[in-house]
């Protein structure tokens, strides 16, 4: 590990270090304290779709690619996931359809943009398009904005426990896959060099595809989360959380052309780091329509620090 | 190299501090200051419910001094924050609403805290929203949010809940995700934004219809799967024409032009003027908030000559655009806009301070839902006096036409809802 590398691993802990320092030392001073069992608990509520989606994509932000249809994805398998479990009274069948639609999008995803020789960006776009607009199909169907479990017992997904048992578990096969295996080696050689990788023997589509399918399987499994954090749907759900995962990335220190800085932690890191500023912020008094700003200011800030300058330039 | 970057974690780490520092200033008010030097400590419900004695004798003392200085002692109040959980973060609506709820709230020895719901009224957004800015002092939220009410109500069983500026389908129409809500004795009811019942909307637009003499109209609506209400409204509002065109001469009917246009949350487009039936209506019946959603394409087709020069608008919304204010009434474009008054919040307020202080009234029974009154704009004076003073206008607590005595003073829950249903929230009261 080179000195570069390594002061960019210092930075990004940094980011978080000093979110947990700032939330330690000042909401005692509002009369507020994080380390409440409840707060804790809203953290880890705050945190868990993020993060699982953040592990997951760390694939696919590894090849230097993203993928925008994480929040259609997400609104779509939530919504198949509580309508089939009304209607079976138990969450599997939702799970396994969601799990089969999250396979084909990412072969879908991951394979055309190699095989058309279009960005990346294109197929996750039309699918965002797409799944964007099976949502709002499935609730004028059904006159509602949303929809809510009536048979199905899912208080087990509120749990913090559970939560935190399961991204461990998702970190540590991600980990495992993405450090020790071909699959993430080949992802970080291909977003290191696309070229020299397939000159060296990498099929692309086939490495892009399992990435992306990795990815989607992980979405399917922040879904359920999703869905369990109210055991309902609505139109809306899903939206914009292409971009929390972005954040959360970049926060952790990701590298956007992927290659070999890419890591998990980056994933873990950023999504502690933008929830601890979610949960942390209105306890030190910052109103509420001040938090997008003091986020963007600290997401600056931490950016700053972490990213690679060449040139005097800012990273790719 | 090091060295360097110490010394960039350092300077990221001041300038993070300062920027929260500076920010966390922002956030504690001249006001909230002064109800927590005055509030001290917080008590529970519970607790409060026990000193439900002492807060009787010091309400009646409570005088214009008291009301400045805040805090519990002010009027017995529970004290504590009450958090509204808003449906909208900006506009002279939720100004004027947020001003005379930091004004009743200071008189009644509470802080008012805003947080903003989720834009498409998400239930896990919602609840996020909530979860994120829930302090320990928090006793009570307004709720002009429904989605997610159940999920944030089994969170907090604690706390009282009261609906402002919403119907709260989600709790009370049929197959409603937190219709549990409607029995959960900490749930306290809802003040809707006009008419809840469709059919009264229609009615409502087809009577303004008839008075002005429109002959040939469109209609505009939210979708149905969002405001069901705005849907029958529209169905109310054929119905009635219907009805009307069966008796009227020829020349006296009225055209309702094909079915209604749905607006997906996104302003009208232009191209609807290029439907040669929509060049020459006389009248848009915008049920959605037309002066946001509808306004802005019809003024431009107008002015642009594609449409008819004398078509007009009725709708409801208010926004604090002096253009737009000009063109109610008189030969304007918006020949009538209906806008709810903002004292209505006071209500809600007025409901959780009574069930903090365990003083509910007697004939309180049972949450429900009720229409609230409308401040019917359909002329320049109109305006002017809502403008100039009303609440809603001026943004000024002074002005609000229920005040804080008025509202502690309700005997009853029917002298309570009473006062939201008088006069004096009319346009007309204003006038005078």
């Amino acid at each position: 590990m080179n000195g570069t590398t390594k002061n960019k691993n210092l930075a990004a802990y940094g980011g978080l270090l000093l979110c947990i320092l700032v939330f330690s030392v000042v909401p005692p001073v509002f009369g507020q304290s994080i380390w409440t069992g409840a707060k804790l608990s809203t953290l880890m509520s705050d945190v868990i779709v993020t993060a699982l989606m953040a592990v997951g994509a760390v694939f696919v932000y590894s090849l230097g690619n993203m993928d925008i249809s994480i929040g259609g994805q997400v609104g779509v398998y939530a919504t198949l996931m509580v309508l089939l479990g009304n209607k079976t009274g138990s969450l599997a069948a939702g799970i396994a359809l969601s799990l089969a639609a999250a396979v084909l999008i990412g072969v879908i995803n991951g394979a055309t943009g190699e095989i058309l020789k279009i960005h990346p960006i294109i197929p996750s776009l039309v699918f965002m398009m797409v799944l964007n607009g099976i949502r709002s199909i499935i609730y004028t169907k059904l006159g509602s904005r949303n929809v809510s479990l009536s048979s199905v017992d899912y208080s087990l997904l509120k749990q913090p426990w559970f939560m935190a048992v399961v991204l461990l578990g998702e970190v540590l096969v991600i980990t495992f896959l993405f450090r020790y295996t071909r699959l993430g080696k080949n992802a970080k050689a291909i977003g290191a060099n696309s070229v020299v990788a397939a000159q060296s023997g990498i099929n692309l589509i086939q490495y892009k595809a399992l990435a992306y399918v990795i990815m989607g399987l992980c979405v399917v499994l922040a879904s359920v989360f999703q869905m369990g954090y109210t055991g309902s749907a609505s139109d809306a759900t899903g939206t914009g959380f292409e971009m929390n995962v972005m954040v959360a990335l970049i926060l952790g220190g990701m590298p956007l052309s992927g290659g070999m800085g890419a890591k998990v932690s980056c994933a873990i890191i950023g999504a502690f780091t933008y929830s601890l500023l979610d949960v942390g912020l209105p306890l030190i008094g910052v109103p509420n329509n001040m938090t997008f700003l003091v986020k963007a200011v600290i997401f600056i800030l931490v950016v700053l620090i972490t990213c690679r300058k060449r040139g005097g330039t800012l990273p790719r | 190299m090091k060295k360097k970057l110490v010394k960039k974690l350092l300077a990221g780490a001041l300038a993070g501090a300062m920027a929260l520092g500076m920010l966390a200033g922002c956030g504690g008010a001249g006001t909230d200051s002064k109800d927590q030097e005055n509030s001290g400590e917080q008590n529970s419900p519970e607790e409060n419910k026990d000193e439900e004695s002492q807060g009787d004798t010091k309400e009646d003392g409570s005088g214009e001094t008291d009301q400045a200085k805040g805090g519990a002692e002010g009027n017995g109040g529970a004290g504590g924050t009450i958090m509204w959980l808003s449906n909208l973060s900006s506009g002279i609506q939720y100004e004027a609403a947020k001003a005379y709820a930091e004004s009743l709230c200071e008189a009644w020895g509470y802080k008012f805290q805003v947080v903003y719901g989720d834009s498409f009224n998400d239930p896990a957004g919602n609840l996020s929203v909530v979860q994120n800015a829930m302090t320990d002092d928090v006793v009570g939220i307004v709720a002009s949010q429904d989605g997610g009410l159940q999920n944030i109500m089994e969170e907090y069983p604690e706390l009282y809940v009261a609906g402002y500026n919403t119907d709260m389908n989600n709790v009370y129409g049929e197959g409603g995700s937190s219709a549990a809500c409607a029995t959960n004795e900490k749930f306290l009811g809802t003040i809707a934004d006009g008419h809840i019942d469709g059919a009264d909307l229609g009615k409502q637009m087809f009577d303004m219809v008839l008075e002005k003499g429109y002959k040939k109209v469109s209609t505009i609506v939210f979708p149905a799967y969002a405001y069901p209400n705005l849907t029958a409204g529209d169905a109310s509002f054929r119905a009635a024409v219907e009805e009307y065109n069966k008796s009227a001469a020829e020349g006296d009917q009225i055209e309702v032009v094909g079915e209604a246009k749905v607006l997906e949350f996104a302003p009208l487009e232009d191209s609807y003027f290029l439907d040669s039936a929509n060049q020459d209506l006389d009248c848009i019946v915008a049920l959605c908030a037309g002066v946001q959603f509808v306004y802005p394409a019809l003024k431009s087709a107008v002015d642009g000559g594609t449409c008819s020069a004398d078509t007009k608008m009725i709708t409801s919304g208010f926004e604090e655009d002096s253009a737009i204010l000009a063109d109610i009434g008189g030969d304007g474009i918006i020949q009538a806009v209906t806008v709810s008054p903002v004292e209505n919040i006071g209500w809600s307020l007025t409901m959780l301070d009574k069930a903090l202080k365990g003083e509910l009234y007697s004939d309180y029974s049972a949450s429900e839902r009720f229409d609230s009154l409308e401040y019917v704009m359909d002329s320049p004076e109109d305006v002017t006096n809502v403008m100039e003073k009303a609440l809603n206008g001026t943004k000024d607590p002074a002005m609000a036409q229920i005040t804080a005595e008025e509202l502690q003073g309700a005997a009853s829950y029917a002298d309570l809802k009473a006062l939201f249903m008088s006069e004096q929230l009319t346009v007309e009261a204003l006038a005078k």
